[in-house]
């Protein structure tokens, strides 16, 4: 071989080997360029999907807001509960069979040695590993006061387990004002960017409903990291919640719990409302429920199952019923300001009114003989409101009614109201296919026929002829001192002192239809109803209207009993032991009460 | 006595550059195979870098005993050590021990040994034997089958254990010693034409049945009929689409992917990697495939930045080393040796990068693995026996070594 060839071979290899080096190295740039561009440019990006597979969101419930009466009286409010909770991630095992197995032995173990009954079946621990694995299992909710002085003489001998808070709405005066105040159940809002919910409630009837919005606190949040087997690894940022803001309804708790007391065993309802500005003192039905049990399945069914009683239904609002002989003093006004008649103006009452050939009886068989106005409301004289109405025909009725809320929701502050009915000639037609007659304008006249209205309502038309004809929205929540007027009724004193009087006769005159709610060192003023229903007319709803101190009025009622013997006798004594009540608590009435009023 | 000394005193001539580049990896090997591990609940695995840390004594031995042997002397070897490791290869395959049904290993008390490890560093000295020899043609088609012949037994007998990764490793090792070695360029061309043409048919096995309609049942036959597993052609696949199943198949890639982009410029800290800590990147594979990862992670740029330079100076440590080599076997040695070194690192690195298919390559120096740490260090040692013995050294052959060839 020649020494030449073998340098050229040399000098070719060398060549070669210089140009691997130099593609090696470049190799190794590239690679480093591509790895700048993953580590530095698209850093966002894969820090983003490592966020995403790791971090999980959890939803901090708010406690809510209390519900308070017109004095601060809780009457609903977020009270704390313990739980048991199991952090899982502390007691894992490499097969989830075991750790299973693990969950149990600790919970049976705390079992034992709290003397409580196991709570959660195995199937609940797998259900929550499956679906919630970074948050703790809750394996007793709501211990009691001396399971829990029990865990605390036993210092944490568990791993992985602690006592949590929860809160859980809680009603300390059990039944009283159920209705207005309303439930809460669970939420199902699982649109906020949350992968864990812990519980969460919201309003589902009454005040806790309808002022939801202001109740609710601002959710807070938990941000966890959790490892590749989905348990919590850190916490990595937390949100405290904000709590809700209280509602201070108008209602006083006394006052319901009086009115409510009166109701007892009876099926019916009784509103008090303050005539200067529409504030609900007390809004009470009956049958009613305890909210701290009704929702046990056996209470929730027999209170469901109650087709008679009803004792879910809020009457006070919902229950639709004929006004009666309450319905009187409208008509009265009515005809008073379309000057169909002067006050002085006199009726022959002959026990029955004819119109056409249909008789309408008067409830004073024998007939009170000529009568006028004022008396006429005093003694509830069918025959004399018949022909009233006629004279002053049904389209001015109509009107006045309807100004004064009659046929239309009264917007209380709480879902579920009824707007009752005023009929008219169309409505008539529509249902029956025939048109307005005299004698509708003589059934309506006293409050009898298609007429339907509402405690709430009743409570109202008290309240604006307590007030001398302003129209208050009622409220059970308010926002100001004043009133919220509806409607100003521009009645001129004339007018509405012979109505006034003629309701402070019904009370404080022997005559008087409501003699027996006559009480003491008060003047008060109202009118009675008994309206007929049922099969052969053979029932009879009781009404009673009634406001006072006449002389600056601050109370304003309604009640009904269904199922009464008339106003007078079953209406009329619960108003009057309402009202000694009443006015014992504020004072009115110094002395001691009587032992039985005057008869 | 004195002669020992007198041979010790060699040491000092040896690229001190390259020795601290593998010093430095073998370090932050320890460093993060500790990392990778230590979430673990497993003691065993937590202990991993101890492990590796024994395992760096007889890997320093052979770096050192290989840097004193005349690498000249290695020629008598070579055929016999090749012999040796085909035979373990076959052998392997019947007595190996099954992990996830592939057998790779040979368990022998106390230790298990990988004989595919030590068929590189066989086929790296076979190879610069045979076309290290003088006055043959490099080009002729019988020279270039032989060397084909000679890669591809081992090459096959690992691709059957199956260990797709370590087998195709062996191609780049083969061309890029063919290339020095000064083989033609065309017969270099026809060699990559050849290769893609193989590729092409592989794949088109893999994937075109399916295509055309073909049952998974017809498909698998194909692939047998051929000796395609299934698990490969899924590697494949997941390669070239990666959402398609990113809980099995795809989730180390994505994983690992996610842990390099999310370390950012300087890495969340040591010991401070989620992806790592919180066992997205798998417990099994942090410390060996994916030990890169893990550095990318918690070092962020700087850290990979590091590694891939601390391997181009090896790179190019070696290929100067082969330039200045005193004969032509000494410079297919190291060209060989970087050769396998680079192949591993670059692919590896692009494996968890997401640029190569997922093949189970161990990164040198930095992965655990005791047998595949001691064959690096020992080619490497081969490199530093060469260093030693170099023009600019001017060490005659006579004082060349503690074992001297005729």
């Amino acid at each position: 071989m020649q020494p030449v060839r073998l340098k050229a071979q040399l000098d070719d290899e060398h060549v070669r080997l210089r140009l691997f080096l130099i593609v090696s190295v470049a190799l190794f740039v590239g690679l480093g360029g591509f790895i700048h561009n993953i580590q530095v440019h698209l850093e966002g990006k894969y820090a983003e999907s490592e966020r995403r597979q790791s971090i999980r969101r959890v939803r901090l419930p708010a406690s809510r807001g209390r519900v308070l009466d017109r004095n601060g009286t809780v009457l609903a409010h977020d009270r704390p509960s313990y739980c048991i909770a199991i952090y899982i991630e502390e007691l894992r095992r490499p097969r989830s069979s075991e750790t299973f197995d693990a969950v149990e032995q600790v919970i049976d173990s705390i079992g034992d040695t709290l003397g409580i009954k196991r709570a959660i079946t195995r199937s609940n621990i797998e259900r929550h590993f499956k679906a919630r694995r970074p948050i703790p299992l809750l394996a007793w909710k709501n211990i009691d006061d001396d399971v829990l002085a029990r865990w605390a003489e036993h210092p944490a001998p568990w791993t992985g387990v602690d006592i949590v808070v929860e809160s859980i709405r809680d009603n300390p005066l059990g039944s009283l004002s159920s209705h207005v105040i309303g439930y809460v159940g669970k939420t199902n809002d699982l649109s906020a960017p949350f992968d864990y919910f812990l519980p969460d409630v919201a309003g589902r009837q009454g005040i806790e409903a309808a002022f939801n919005d202001h109740l609710t606190g601002t959710n807070g949040w938990r941000i966890l990291r959790v490892d590749v087997s989905g348990y919590t690894h850190n916490v990595e940022g937390e949100k405290v919640p904000i709590p809700g803001q209280d509602v201070v309804m108008t209602l006083d708790a006394r006052i319901q719990a009086m009115a409510e007391a009166k109701l007892e065993g009876q099926r019916g309802a009784c509103v008090v409302i303050d005539p200067q500005n529409g504030d609900v003192l007390a809004m009470a039905t009956a049958p009613t429920f305890d909210l701290r049990t009704f929702r046990q399945a056996s209470v929730y069914k027999s209170l469901r199952e109650d087709k008679i009683g009803r004792p879910l239904v809020n009457r006070a609002i919902a229950g639709a019923y004929p006004p009666g002989s309450t319905f009187k003093p409208v008509v009265a006004l009515a005809a008073l300001i379309n000057n169909v008649l002067t006050p002085d103006t006199q009726f022959l009452c002959t026990g029955t009114y004819r119109v056409g050939n249909r008789p309408i009886k008067c409830w004073l068989e024998t007939g009170h003989g000529e009568i006028d106005m004022r008396k006429a409301i005093e003694q509830s004289c069918n025959s004399y409101f018949c022909e009233l109405g006629m004279d002053c025909g049904y389209k001015r009725i109509y009107h006045v009614a309807e100004a004064l809320g009659f046929g239309q929701k009264t917007n209380i502050d709480i879902a579920g109201e009824s707007a009752g009915l005023l009929p008219d000639d169309a409505w008539k037609r529509r249902k029956t296919g025939a048109g307005w007659l005299g004698g509708d304008t003589a059934n309506a006249a006293i409050g009898q026929g298609f007429l339907l209205a509402t405690p709430i309502q009743m409570a109202v038309f008290a309240a604006t002829v307590a007030n001398g004809g302003y129209v208050y929205r009622p409220r059970l929540v308010a926002r100001h001192r004043r009133g919220e007027l509806i409607n100003d009724m521009g009645w001129d004193s004339a007018t509405i002192d012979i109505i006034q009087a003629g309701m402070k006769d019904v009370v404080q005159t022997h005559r008087g239809t409501a003699w027996r709610a006559r009480i003491d060192g008060v003047t008060l003023a109202g009118k009675t109803g008994s309206a007929e229903y049922g099969p052969g007319n053979s029932k009879k709803y009781a009404w009673m209207l009634l406001y006072g101190p006449v002389e600056s009025p601050r109370y304003a009622v309604s009640l009904i009993v269904e199922d009464g013997v008339s106003g007078g006798t079953t209406a009329a004594p619960l108003v009057r032991d309402l009202m000694e009540d009443i006015f014992d608590l504020d004072g009115t009435r110094k002395r001691p009460p009587p032992v039985e009023a005057q008869s | 006595m004195n002669r020992v000394f007198r041979q010790l005193a060699l040491l000092k001539r040896k690229n001190w550059i390259m020795t601290l580049a593998v010093i430095a990896l073998t370090i932050i090997g320890v460093l993060f195979i500790y990392s990778a591990s230590a979430a673990s609940d497993d003691p065993r695995l937590r202990m991993l870098y101890k492990k590796q840390m024994i395992w760096l004594c007889p890997g320093l031995l052979a770096y050192i005993s290989f840097s004193l042997i005349d690498y000249r002397s290695l020629r008598k070897l070579a055929w016999g050590g090749y012999l040796f490791c085909v035979a373990l290869l076959v052998l392997v395959l019947f007595v190996g021990v099954e992990v996830n049904s592939a057998k790779r290993s040979i368990a022998i008390p106390g230790l298990r040994i990988q004989p595919s490890e030590l068929a590189k560093i066989a086929v790296i000295l076979l190879l610069a034997r045979r076309l290290s020899r003088p006055g043959q043609n490099l080009g002729s088609v019988s020279s270039v089958f032989s060397v084909l012949a000679l890669v591809a037994i081992p090459a096959v007998l690992i691709f059957v254990e199956p260990d797709l990764g370590t087998a195709m490793v062996f191609l780049p090792l083969m061309f890029i010693m063919m290339f020095a070695s000064g083989v033609p360029y065309r017969v270099l061309g026809l060699l990559i034409l050849a290769g893609m043409a193989i590729v092409a048919l592989v794949l088109s096995i893999m994937f075109l049945p399916a295509k055309f309609d073909a049952t998974d049942e017809t498909q698998l036959a194909i692939m047998k009929a051929v000796g395609i597993g299934e698990y490969q052609r899924k590697r494949i696949s997941v390669y070239l689409n990666p959402d398609s199943d990113p809980l099995y198949g795809g989730w180390n890639k994505r994983q690992s992917e996610i842990a390099i982009g999310s370390g950012g410029k300087f890495g969340k800290g040591f010991l401070e990697g989620t992806q790592n800590m919180l066992g997205y990147l798998p417990i099994y594979v942090a410390p060996t495939d994916f030990i890169f990862s893990v550095i990318a992670e918690e070092k962020g740029f700087l850290g990979s930045a590091t590694i891939l330079f601390l391997f181009a100076v090896i790179v190019v440590c070696g290929v100067m080393t082969a330039l200045a080599a005193p004969d032509k076997l000494g410079r297919l040695l190291c060209v060989g040796v970087v050769a396998f070194i680079m192949s591993h690192a670059l692919i590896n690195i692009a494996m968890t990068v997401g640029l190569m298919p997922i093949t189970g390559l161990p990164l040198p120096l930095l992965s655990y693995g005791g047998s595949f740490m001691v064959v690096t260090m020992a080619t490497l040692g081969i490199v530093q026996s060469v260093h030693i013995r170099s023009k600019e050294t001017g060490l005659t052959f006579e004082q060349g070594g503690l074992w001297q060839t005729g």
